[in-house]
C-alpha cells in the first residue's frame, strides 16, 4: 500500500467514523447553525438577538392607521396591569380580548417583566402581538430592576410619552419613584405639567404605581395630585402595581383614581371615555383566579 | 465609587490570571495543564477571556472569565462581567486516525457577576426598599447551566498542545424560574447559545492520551 492510499484510507475511516458515530454531533451542530437567535451575550443585554425593538413607536403607528373601533366620540380600550411572569395567563388574556368588539387598543399598566430582563419583554411581546389591536405599555417598577430601564427603552421606548387618539390625549408617566430611591425626580412633574398644559382635550393619565401607594415618592405625591386636579378635562387616572381593583378620589378632588387587576386575576377592565370627561369601566372575567 | 473600584480590581485579577496560562512555551511545559479561553456569548458578555486549569484527567475545567457587554448591547454604559465557570467534558471518541476527538455532550455551569450602575448583589444593598426581600433575586449575580458538543485537537507537541472548540446551549436561573412556573413558555424560548475556544499547555506529567498514544 502506498502512502497516498494509506492517507486516503485514513480519510475514509475519518468520514465513516463521523457518519456512524458522529450523527449526534452533526445534529447538534445543525441545531446550532439554525438557532442563532438563541445567541445571548448576557441576560442584561437590552434586546434579544433579532428581537423586537421600539414597540411603542410601532404600535402608535399602527394605531394611527387603523379605523376607529368604537362609535361616535367614544374611545374604548382594555386596561390590564402586571403581565410579569404570567405567560400562561397572558395567552388566555389575548384569547379573551380578541373576542371583544369595538376595542381600539390594549393598555398594559407596567411590570411587563418580572426581573427587568429584555428577554422577558420579548416573551410578553410574543404573546401580546397576537392581539387583533395594537397594545401600549407604561413602565413598571419590575421593569426597572437591574438594567431593566435600558431594556424597556430598547424594546418599548420612552419611559414618559403621550399620544392622541380619537380626540383624547393619553399621558403615560413613569411613577416608579422607589426605583430611584425616592429622590424627587420620578415622576417628572415638570414634564407632566407640560403634557397637561393643553386643557382643551379630553385626557387620560396612566402609570404603574398609584400616587397613594408606598412605592410612590412621598415628596411628590401631593404635587402630582395637584397637577392632575388642575386639568378640567382629565377623565380618569389609571394605575396598576397593587394587582387589584380600587376606585376612588383619594385626594378629594375631581380626579377618579382607578387601579386594575394583574394578569394573575383572570380579569381585566374595558375603559370607555367620551364626551367632555366621561368614562365608564366594565370588568371582564375570563376564568377562575389562579 | 467603591463598587466601581472593586469591579475593576476583580477585572484586573481576572486578566492577570488569564495571562498565567499562555506564557512562554517552556514555562507552560513546566507549569502543568493550564489553558486560556475565549468565550463568545453564553451569558459571559459579548466576548470574555480567561483561563483555567484542567483537573480529573482533563475532564474537568474550572476557569475564570472576564467579559464585557458593550454599551451598544447594554443600552448605555458597557457592563463588565466576571464569571467562574466549570465544564465537565467526557473523553468522547476519536475521529479516525486524525488528532481530533469529539465530545458530543459536555455539561457545565457558571456563576457570573455583572458590574453596573443599577446591578446589586441583593435589593437590600440598595437601601431603597422598605422590606428585606423586596426583590428576592440578585440583579447582578446569575447562575447559568449548559450542555454542548466540542471538538478537541491534541497536537504531538509544542504549545498549545490541546485546542478546543465548543458550543454551549444553556439557560439562566431566572429564565428557568419563568419556565418552571409557566406551561406555555416553550423550552426554545429560554435557551441561550454561546461558543468557547480553549488552548492549553502541555502537562508536566507525561504524554497525553490520544490516537496511537494511549495513556499508561
Amino acid at each position: 500500500m502506498t502512502t497516498d492510499a494509506a492517507g486516503a484510507s485514513s480519510q475514509r475511516v475519518l468520514w465513516m467514523t463521523f457518519f456512524t458515530r458522529g450523527w449526534g454531533v452533526a445534529c447538534l451542530f445543525t441545531l446550532l447553525l439554525t438557532s442563532c437567535h438563541l445567541l445571548e451575550f448576557s441576560p442584561n443585554q437590552v434586546a434579544a438577538t433579532g428581537g423586537a425593538r421600539q414597540l411603542t413607536a410601532q404600535n402608535l403607528a399602527r394605531l394611527r392607521q387603523q379605523p376607529r373601533a368604537a362609535g361616535g366620540d367614544t374611545v374604548r380600550f382594555v386596561f390590564i396591569g402586571d403581565t410579569q411572569r404570567f405567560y400562561d395567563e397572558t395567552a388566555e388574556f389575548v384569547r379573551s380580548v380578541n373576542q371583544q368588539r369595538g376595542i381600539d387598543f390594549v393598555l398594559v399598566g407596567g411590570d411587563i417583566s418580572d426581573f427587568g430582563l429584555g428577554r422577558e419583554m420579548q416573551w410578553v411581546h410574543e404573546r401580546l402581538r397576537r392581539l387583533r389591536m395594537p397594545y401600549l405599555t407604561v413602565i413598571g417598577n419590575h421593569d426597572q430592576v437591574g438594567n431593566g430601564r435600558r431594556a424597556y427603552q430598547a424594546v418599548f421606548g420612552p419611559l414618559n410619552y403621550s399620544f392622541e387618539y380619537g380626540g383624547t390625549r393619553f399621558v403615560m408617566v413613569d411613577t416608579n419613584g422607589r426605583e430611584v430611591g425616592c429622590n424627587g425626580t420620578v415622576p417628572d412633574l415638570g414634564w407632566l405639567r407640560q403634557e397637561l398644559a393643553d386643557t382643551t382635550r379630553r385626557t387620560v393619565v396612566a402609570c404603574h404605581v398609584p400616587p397613594n401607594d408606598n412605592d410612590f415618592d412621598p415628596q411628590l405625591m401631593l404635587g402630582y395630585a395637584a397637577v392632575l386636579a388642575q386639568h378640567p378635562r382629565l377623565a380618569v387616572h389609571l394605575a396598576a402595581h397593587i394587582h387589584r381593583y380600587t376606585a376612588g378620589h383619594p385626594f378629594r378632588d375631581a380626579v377618579p383614581y382607578i387601579t386594575t387587576y394583574s394578569l394573575h386575576k383572570h380579569r381585566y377592565h374595558v375603559v370607555s371615555v367620551w364626551g367632555r370627561r366621561a368614562f365608564s369601566l366594565q370588568t371582564v372575567d375570563y376564568g377562575p383566579a389562579s | 465609587m467603591d463598587r466601581r473600584l472593586s469591579g475593576w480590581r476583580g477585572a484586573a485579577v481576572g486578566v492577570a490570571l488569564a495571562f498565567v496560562g499562555p506564557g512562554p512555551a517552556a514555562w507552560a511545559q513546566r507549569s502543568g495543564p493550564f489553558f486560556v479561553s475565549v468565550q463568545v456569548a453564553g451569558g459571559t458578555g459579548a466576548v470574555a477571556v480567561g483561563g483555567g486549569y484542567w483537573l480529573a484527567n482533563r475532564r474537568l475545567e474550572p476557569e475564570l472569565l472576564v467579559g464585557l457587554l458593550p454599551g451598544r448591547l447594554a443600552g448605555g454604559r458597557s457592563l463588565p462581567i466576571v464569571s467562574l465557570k466549570a465544564t465537565y467534558a467526557p473523553k468522547g471518541f476519536g475521529l479516525g486516525h486524525s488528532d481530533w476527538r469529539v465530545s458530543p455532550l459536555t455539561a457545565g455551569g457558571l456563576v457570573s457577576y455583572t458590574f453596573g450602575p443599577n446591578l446589586y448583589l441583593s435589593s437590600r444593598k440598595t437601601g431603597r426598599y422598605p422590606t428585606k426581600n423586596y426583590y428576592w433575586w440578585s440583579s447582578a449575580l446569575r447562575l447559568h447551566a449548559f450542555v454542548g458538543p466540542r471538538v478537541v485537537q491534541t497536537a504531538a507537541g509544542g504549545w498549545p498542545r490541546r485546542r478546543i472548540l465548543g458550543a454551549e446551549i444553556g439557560t439562566t436561573d431566572l429564565y428557568l424560574v419563568s419556565w418552571l412556573t409557566n406551561h406555555t413558555l416553550r423550552l426554545p424560548e429560554i435557551l441561550t447559545l454561546g461558543f468557547t475556544a480553549k488552548a492549553g499547555g502541555t502537562p508536566a506529567y507525561g504524554p497525553m492520551p490520544g490516537p496511537g498514544n494511549t495513556a499508561p
